[in-house]
């Protein structure tokens, strides 16, 4: 049977799905929230916007490119 | 600062009732609330900008930990659509005007409760990553597509 990268991979996605349907909600939580330092981001306390476009702006200019905040 | 963890969403959760807060986890952070595996960083939470609700925000901000002096509190008070938390237990993003999502009571009433945690509808967490159209929505959001496919069969 011939499949697609395309179908395979969706196939894939709803196992990871089904597996993650089976766990309790904490122990999902504990594999999906990591921790990584972001630079630039993690390196004030505190950022406060006056508009969402404030903030995306904000990110294209001082942002490096592969944290994937620009647009 | 070590990962977010279960037992500080529900602080969050405890924290918020407590104070008759009204917001949403939104972003990546509701989507694994609703079961979407993957990973991220921070908690995101979509919270009411209205006058009452942000006075009682800041107080239920700081019985979590955070600190926030006299000028920190009156930004969210002013009415910010965005505020970056990293000063407090754990890093939080409070998000007041959400790239997609028009006004906060229509997200509010599309919400989905999972174990009491409010979470954003996935249509909404897609509308609203679509919004912001970032290279990591951009990424994200096939696979996010498909979770949300999935989890409208179950519900």
């Amino acid at each position: 049977m011939d499949e697609s990268p395309r179908t395979s991979e969706h196939q894939q996605w709803l196992e990871e799905f089904e597996a993650a349907a089976r766990r309790p909600l904490a122990q999902r939580m504990k594999y999906a929230f990591i921790r990584t330092y972001k630079p630039v981001l993690d390196d004030a306390p505190f950022r406060a916007f006056d508009t969402m476009a404030d903030y995306r702006a904000w990110c294209e200019a001082n942002l490096p490119a592969w944290l994937g905040y620009g647009r | 600062m070590a990962a977010f963890e279960y037992r500080q969403a529900e602080e969050i959760r405890d924290v918020f009732a407590r104070h008759g807060i009204r917001y949403l986890f939104i972003g990546k952070s509701g989507a694994i609330l609703l079961g979407f595996p993957d990973t991220t960083q921070d908690a995101d939470l979509f919270a009411e900008k209205s006058p009452d609700n942000c006075s009682a925000l800041i107080v239920a901000l700081q019985d979590l930990g955070f600190s926030l002096s006299d000028e920190r509190a009156s930004e969210i008070l002013q009415g910010k659509d965005f505020v970056q938390l990293k000063n407090g237990p754990f890093d939080l993003d409070l998000v007041f005007a959400p790239d997609g999502i028009e006004r906060f009571e229509d997200a509010w009433n599309r919400r989905v409760e999972v174990e009491h945690f409010p979470v954003c509808h996935p249509d909404d967490i897609i509308a609203s990553k679509m919004a912001a159209n970032r290279t990591k929505d951009r990424e994200s959001l096939p696979r996010l597509r498909a979770f949300r496919d999935y989890w409208k069969s179950r519900h």
